[in-house]
């Protein structure tokens, strides 16, 4: 019966790990796809960015003074492109106060918490804003 | 509570890591490392141009251009250069463009390019002389091209130049002069731009009295060929200088916006600690803006993740250069290179805090020529369009994609930044690096006198290898953007 318990215990064990590992895998495909997704978003290209939004025209600002200068409207730079990245908003914060490699960390003092709330929403309209003009 | 899906979250991690991360492993990948072989072919179609708007070209097989203006007919007149960084020589020229195409040479220099721009004013034309060789000039040049110095002898020997000039509201003529060096203190990087042992006791100079921290930087010695030399701010090469150490200010200075009147006499200092007030132009509303390209990752004081601004100038201010990018001290560790360390104040005390800019553009593109729509028949009256000439990694440090090489439009009143005319293709950069036959390097964007067209000057193809710019003759361009037809 014990052994019988253990086998069972070994099994699921097998099962739950090849589970873990193909979810692990379909992520990695999922992001490697989605980086390869257009990262123009200038207006020459998909239109301009008209947000009724309140919030974000004003994350559009703060990415304006703190991440263009690395992040050019979104696209590669000294930094890499944003816009084809599916990150989701909890781990775009997080980088943001925390930094991640070279790029340099922003706490409240440079990016107070409401302005990294309107930063997230921009980042997201700007990556949903990637329909080509020639295209419609 | 447990996250059931951490497999996910971890892969999405992994993932972040991988393609959002890793600078320092990538390769650089910057708009002048590319495999172009001329001759260079022109295409408008290969360009994409905001809604409501068109561009073409006017003229090819120009080279390197720097600058356009008008004359009172409304006749359009392009500045070639006559010097490009890579120590390449010709001959700087102005040159009007007839009515059947033809390019008539009215003026031309010697061996002291570049000419970086010019303007018409009153009957004349007004160049500015970058002067890498004998100094820094500004010309007054007549229609039939007899051309007199106004101003000479101006700081420009070193990495940047004489700038500009145009006319104020004032009947003032206005010109950037960029500083000698990168960050304030010369190095080995001077020598690879090939002034150091033609000049080297050539050293920035301060708009007025600054006093030293006391910092001096180590390096080889390329003027002597052998051992290091020990070299402080604001010094010649292998001077080192003492902690509170005076240095004089004088007039004309380096990394400074000076003017003169027209007919000639002394400098006036207006405003200092710029870098390389490369564009200037005055709004409708008569202020004065330049943009100033920002610090680069080179040299014994190399400098990261510093943009290119666009200020609205106030006369005598200090705007920051050595010791501030775009208003932020440099000894923040946003500006600390890679495995380099991290920067320290030059200056005890500074003359003022800095501005805030108006608008900052990104790290390396290189903003240059700049004019302010006044039409209503364009449009966007009272918006900045600026040129973005292109990074010229890897010898200004690294870049993991294509900087630049596009027209933006600016709104100076909140500091946004639109892309107005770039090339199409799966990402942004010269048409030599990304494919197609659109842009190269915009350096210039003037209005004509209706104010109903942007013309666009491309300087051309500027490859870069590891050591060295390798820019390409005759492959400059003339621009035309208007409203579509």
């Amino acid at each position: 019966m014990a052994n019988y318990q253990g086998t069972l215990n070994r099994q699921s064990m097998r099962a739950k790990v090849s589970k873990a590992f193909l979810v692990l895998l379909l992520s990695i495909l999922a992001a490697v796809q989605l980086a390869c997704r257009s990262v123009r978003r200038g207006e020459p290209i998909v239109g301009p960015l008209a947000s009724s939004d309140p919030q974000v025209n004003r994350g559009h600002v703060v990415f304006q003074q703190n991440c263009y200068k690395c992040h050019p409207g979104g696209e590669g730079g000294l930094g890499p492109a944003l816009n084809d990245k599916l990150l989701p908003t909890f781990l775009m914060k997080k980088q943001v106060r925390v930094g991640m490699g070279t790029m340099p960390s922003f706490h409240k003092p440079d990016i107070p918490p409401d302005e990294l709330d309107a930063l997230m929403k921009y980042l997201i309209a700007v990556r949903r804003h990637n329909r080509p003009m020639s295209n419609r | 509570m447990r996250l059931r899906n951490w497999p996910a979250v971890m892969g999405l991690v992994v993932s972040a890591c991988l393609f959002a991360g890793c600078y320092v492993i990538r390769p650089s990948s910057g708009a002048g490392q590319s495999s172009f072989k001329g001759p260079r072919i022109v295409r408008a179609d290969d360009i994409a141009v905001a809604k409501g708007f068109q561009i073409e070209p006017v003229v090819t097989g120009l080279t390197f251009p720097t600058g356009v203006t008008f004359d009172a007919d409304g006749r359009i007149y392009v500045v070639e250069s006559g010097y490009a960084y890579g120590e390449v020589w010709t001959k700087p020229r102005l040159l009007r463009l007839e009515h059947n195409g033809r390019l008539t040479e009215v003026a031309a220099g010697q061996t002291n390019g570049p000419w970086t721009g010019a303007t018409f004013h009153e009957g004349a034309f007004y160049v500015a002389e970058g002067g890498e060789m004998e100094g820094g000039r500004i010309l007054r040049i007549t229609p039939d091209g007899r051309v007199t110095v106004l101003v000479g002898k101006l700081p420009s020997m070193g990495d940047h130049h004489s700038n500009g000039p145009v006319i104020g509201p004032d009947g003032w003529l206005y010109f950037g002069q960029g500083t000698v060096s990168n960050s304030g203190v010369v190095g080995e990087d001077n020598a690879q731009f090939g002034w150091l042992k033609r000049h080297p006791q050539f050293h920035d100079i301060p708009g007025q009295d600054i006093t030293l921290a006391g910092q001096n930087f180590t390096s080889s010695d390329p003027v002597h060929g052998k051992g290091k030399a020990v070299t402080g701010a604001f010094l010649p090469f292998g001077t080192a200088s003492t902690k509170n150490q005076v240095i004089k200010g004088a007039v004309p200075c380096s990394g400074s916006v000076m003017r003169i009147r027209p007919e000639g006499g002394p400098p006036e200092l207006v405003a200092w600690g710029f870098r390389n007030p490369f564009g200037l132009a005055f709004s409708p509303g008569g202020r004065l803006y330049v943009t100033d390209n920002g610090y680069d990752e080179r040299g014994s004081r190399p400098i990261w993740g510093a943009a290119n601004v666009l200020w609205a100038v106030d006369k005598g201010v200090w705007y920051g250069w050595p010791d501030f990018s775009a208003g932020m001290p440099l000894n923040r560790k946003h500006f600390k290179a890679p495995r380099k360390k991290q920067p320290q104040f030059l200056l005890a005390s500074h003359p003022n805090r800095p501005p805030d800019p108006i608008a900052l553009f990104a790290v390396h593109s290189s903003a240059d020529g700049l004019d302010f729509s006044r039409s209503g028949q364009f449009g966007y009256v009272g918006d900045a369009f600026v040129a973005l000439f292109g990074d010229e990694a890897p010898s200004v440090g690294k870049v993991l994609h294509p900087v630049g090489a596009k027209v933006v439009r600016v709104d100076v009143r909140n500091g946004l930044i639109e892309e107005f005319a770039v090339n199409k293709g799966r990402q942004s950069g010269p048409a030599s690096k990304i494919g197609g036959h659109g842009l190269e390097r915009p350096v210039a964007a003037r209005f004509n006198r209706a104010g109903d067209a942007l013309y666009v000057v491309d300087f051309g193809v500027m490859k870069q290898s590891k050591k060295e710019a390798q820019p390409q003759q005759g492959t400059g361009v003339l621009w035309r953007i208007i409203r579509e037809r």
